[in-house]
């Protein structure tokens, strides 16, 4: 709270100290809506320069990382909003990789192999474009609820939305995810079969 | 549970959140319906798609720091500027309003003529048909008092004088 005051009262190093404490947080977060490295800055950097003008509505009531999450949120959204894009996700689009992964996590879709860190750059990707076919709230409730284990009640303090849209929120977008990747996986079948005869 | 297609558990709730017992019957139905099977490690697949994307670090730039403050000095300084504009943008405003003003009262006893004698004459007859009227009621009202007091002491001398001469 006091470096926020500082920071409100035109002091710069105050506000240099908010940015070296909670960026990490912020980039965390951004990072989970954009897998293009400059969209991830571009979106912190807009975070942080929103955070400083709009210093005077932080009362300290909740903490600044909270505050920051918000402002992080809806900047993120915007920018997915803005941008309008929504790739169509296809078996063609695949590389090489990414089909063998489906393939493989199929094969041993409930077991708890060991996984090399080659194959977990190959999902990484791979989900960043599975991602980028939904739209930005569907990608917001999953990549909050189902991959960083948020509780309903964390969405709705982050996002401002009801209990009720979220949970509709994030029953669509599961669907919707596991279609996308239902799809891939039959187009992936198809395909290695072609392959085999 | 068994007949029952588990397709909407998984959708409703997510993986992380279905408990021992809900996965325990999850994994019963499965043995018997292909498409929950289906569904379910699907649905396992989506979840680790999502964890894998997440546990991807992200290093910021060294000089996002200075950017940002640069970014933030260059608002400031427009804004400021901007401020400044709107203030003189203000100020010339006034300043020519007033101009306007002044001119347009300057102009105007050349475009008519009689307005201003005939406004001067009438301020003018205003204000003396006050004092005329001020000095005649005043005057009137001393008169009127002096006379009466003359009347009266020439009375009294007179009736006195008559009665001495008597």
């Amino acid at each position: 709270m006091d470096l926020a005051r500082f920071a409100r009262d035109g002091d710069e190093s105050a506000f240099e100290e908010i940015m070296r404490r909670y960026s990490p947080r912020v980039f965390r977060f951004a990072s989970r809506f954009f897998r293009q490295r400059s969209l991830v800055e571009d979106a912190a950097q807009e975070v942080f320069l929103k955070a400083f003008t709009e210093l005077e509505s932080f009362e300290g009531r909740g903490s600044m990382e909270g505050w920051l999450t918000r402002i992080t949120t809806n900047t993120c959204l915007n920018m997915l909003r803005s941008s309008n894009r929504r790739p169509e996700l296809t078996v063609s689009g695949l590389t090489e990789d990414e089909s063998a992964w489906l393939e493989n996590q199929m094969a041993d879709a409930a077991s708890e192999r060991h996984r090399s860190s080659e194959r977990s750059l190959v999902a990484a990707d791979l989900a960043g474009r599975v991602l980028e076919t939904l739209s930005p709230n569907d990608q917001l409730v999953l990549t909050l609820i189902d991959g960083e284990d948020a509780s309903v009640k964390d969405v709705v303090e982050i996002t401002g939305w009801s209990e009720s849209k979220v949970k509709v929120q994030a029953f669509r977008a599961r669907r919707r995810m596991r279609e996308a990747v239902q799809k891939l996986l039959a187009h992936g079948a198809k395909t290695v079969a072609k392959g085999v005869t | 549970m068994s007949d029952k297609h588990i397709i909407s558990l998984i959708e409703s709730n997510g993986l992380s959140a279905l408990s021992e017992s809900e996965l325990s019957a999850i994994r019963a139905h499965n043995g018997d319906c292909s498409d929950c099977r289906r569904a379910f490690e699907v649905a396992q697949i989506s979840v680790l798609l999502l964890k894998e994307r997440l546990a991807e670090p992200f290093e910021p730039s060294p000089f996002f720091q200075t950017r940002v403050m640069a970014h933030l000095r260059e608002r400031q300084i427009a804004n400021e500027s901007w401020a400044w504009g709107r203030m003189w943008r203000a100020a010339g405003a006034l300043a020519s309003s007033m101009v306007a003003t002044v001119a347009a009262l300057a102009i105007l006893p050349f475009v008519v003529p009689g307005t201003q004698s005939n406004s001067g004459t009438s301020e003018m007859t205003a204000l003396n048909t006050y004092s005329a009227e001020e000095v005649l009621l005043d005057q009137s009202g001393t008169t009127d008092d002096q006379v009466s007091d003359g009347q009266v002491l020439t009375t009294l001398y007179a009736s006195a004088d008559e009665d001495n001469v008597r």
